[in-house]
């Protein structure tokens, strides 16, 4: 078992090699008014070019704060993170949790919305969309709007939205968090298929331990708020991975440590959420 | 904040993401936008007035139609020492409040009825439709006819203007309220009445008050318009009667005050809606978002 907790020391500032991701005491305060809550930190992690990494923590912990820092959307109260990025491909693109799916745009106008934004030529980006939605299994919705979808369908929208544009990090906010259980399987499967083809950086943020070991080559446990890393975990299950790992017995044991060490934290939530209200 | 440092061996880059501000730093900076935004918001219409000052005084534009500010203001410090300007204010505002009350009231209720039942929209909507086309200016010699030449006739005006104003943006609000809503009233079975208490009335709420804003906004529009034409008190005809006597000063005061009014109006319904609607003030992260 490749268990190990990981120290909040600072690392230092140089690129380790292979590295795509550090974060080093990155935090993240927000205050309203005169209330002040500190979500995340500090918080360290190192990333390594083409790892699929999962962030699994109990709700609030600061998983989706960190994500959006990452991705520019927030800037940290405290720390840095460094991202090493290569010229010309899109440097991070997010799936967010309630797919982010524009109403008002068709599957081949929201899946091609990354590639208007960085002005790709409209024909190159028709090509490119079509090419996403077939890979991640929509043919013959081309055409259809948003609302005509089932939740799962909706989802593999947004995923294909955030491939397109060829992220050199890909950041998905529990992407499967709103779809029925056998849905998430099937995403998963696919996610794992369409991962396979190109094995660019992931940072999947999960409330699912089953989720996060079933994809990732590393699971990282975060604490309650303010989130940190609790635990960092080396998934021993080899590549290419089919979602049925799940079903082996050296799963269900792997699934057992860390689900203790994660039992801790989410209760720890828990006490937290009675002490507030 | 993002910034790229420096090239990194390989043909790439390194994009740090770090602390634009400590915390504290952060809310001091939002307090100094604050302090700035309402500094512009007063700034820019006391540059107007300078700019307006020096145009007049030098001669750039006409000040027989252009009086320069001091004059205007001179022209307001007599109006309000002789009490004229308190007189025309509180007529107007009394013919905008009993307006708006008369439009809301009916607004609101033929908004409700034609949003919670459909034969009564099939009904009245195009008749409904088709007379909120028609300028109520135009009705207006209508209403002198009916009212005879009385501040009911006036009233009756501007609350027709705000009635169908409120209907519209009422019986929008209603058949806008999510299904998702509407069912969980069914599943607790909730009757009619308790479903539109406790769901219907409350969702429709903000959108409703957005109505209202307009509402007040073009009763004060509709006010100087009756006041122009039929009335011997309030600032539109403040507004008019300077103009027979070319008193141009006394006409911007006119203009001013009702800039003023609808100003004050527009806001107090603002802050009213807030006050009411506490749940429809979400705070997100970093900042407030707002159904009003």
């Amino acid at each position: 078992m490749d268990t190990q907790t990981r120290q909040a020391t600072a690392a230092p500032p140089t690129a380790p090699a292979g590295a795509k991701l550090l974060a080093s005491g990155v935090e993240r305060q927000f205050i309203s008014g005169k209330s002040r809550v500190h979500a995340l930190g500090p918080f360290d992690l190192r990333v390594a070019d083409g790892e699929f990494v999962c962030l699994v923590g109990p709700s609030g912990c600061g998983k989706s704060t960190f994500l959006r820092i990452v991705n520019g959307l927030l800037p940290p109260t405290a720390g840095t993170l460094d991202l090493w990025l290569d010229e010309g491909r899109a440097d991070t693109s997010m799936v967010f949790q309630d797919y982010g799916v524009l109403p008002w745009k068709t599957v081949l106008a929201n899946v091609r919305f990354g590639l208007e934004m960085a002005k790709v030529p409209r024909r190159e980006a028709n090509e490119r969309a079509m090419e996403w939605i077939r890979r991640i299994g929509l043919s013959g919705f081309e055409k259809a709007y948003p609302a005509t979808l089932s939740g799962g369908m909706r989802q593999r929208v947004s995923i294909a939205r955030a491939l397109a544009v060829q992220p050199q990090i890909l950041l998905m906010d529990e992407p499967f968090a709103a779809v029925d259980a056998q849905m998430r399987v099937v995403l998963q499967e696919v996610l794992l298929k369409v991962w396979e083809e190109d094995r660019r950086t992931v940072i999947f943020v999960t409330h699912s331990l089953e989720e996060a070991l079933v994809l990732g080559d590393r699971v990282v446990v975060v604490s309650a708020r303010p989130g940190r890393v609790v635990s960092d975990i080396t998934v021993p299950f080899g590549r290419p991975r089919a979602s049925d790992v799940r079903r082996t017995p050296e799963f269900a044991e792997l699934h057992q440590n860390v689900w203790d060490v994660l039992r801790d934290e989410v209760q720890a939530s828990l006490a937290a959420g009675t002490e507030a209200s | 904040m993002t910034q790229i440092l420096q090239k990194p061996p390989a043909n790439g880059r390194l994009v740090r993401r770090e602390a634009s501000a400590t915390p504290e730093r952060a809310a001091v900076r939002r307090r100094r936008r604050r302090v700035i935004e309402i500094v512009l918001g007063f700034g820019a219409p006391v540059l107007l007035f300078v700019v307006w000052q020096v145009a007049a005084t030098s001669g750039a534009v006409n000040p027989l139609f252009f009086p320069p500010p001091t004059e205007v203001w001179k022209a307001a410090l007599e109006l309000v020492e002789s009490g004229e300007l308190f007189e025309h204010l509180w007529a107007s505002l009394t013919r905008v409040l009993i307006g708006c009350a008369m439009g809301v009231v009916t607004g609101v209720a033929a908004g409700i009825a034609l949003g919670a039942s459909r034969w009564v929209r099939a009904t009245l909507e195009p008749l409904l439709s088709a007379l909120y086309t028609v300028p109520k200016l135009a009705i207006f010699p209508l209403l002198l006819l009916i009212f005879g030449l009385t501040d009911t006739a006036l009233n009756v005006a501007i609350g027709m203007t705000v009635f169908f104003f409120m209907w519209v943006s009422t019986m929008a609000a209603f058949l806008a309220v999510s299904p998702g809503h509407r069912e969980v009233a069914q599943s607790f079975q909730a009757g009619p009445w308790l479903t539109f208490r406790h769901v219907l009335f409350p969702a429709a709420l903000p959108q409703m008050f957005i109505g209202l804003r307009m509402s007040v906004s073009v009763a004060v529009l509709m006010m100087v318009g009756v006041e122009f034409t039929q009335a011997n008190k309030g600032i539109g005809y403040l507004i008019w009667y300077s103009w027979t006597l070319f008193q141009a000063p006394r006409m911007y005061v006119g203009i001013v005050a009702v800039a003023l009014m609808g100003l004050l109006l527009s806001n107090a319904v603002k802050w009213v809606s807030l006050l009411v609607l506490p749940w429809a003030r979400v705070e997100i992260e970093g900042g407030d978002r707002n159904l009003l």
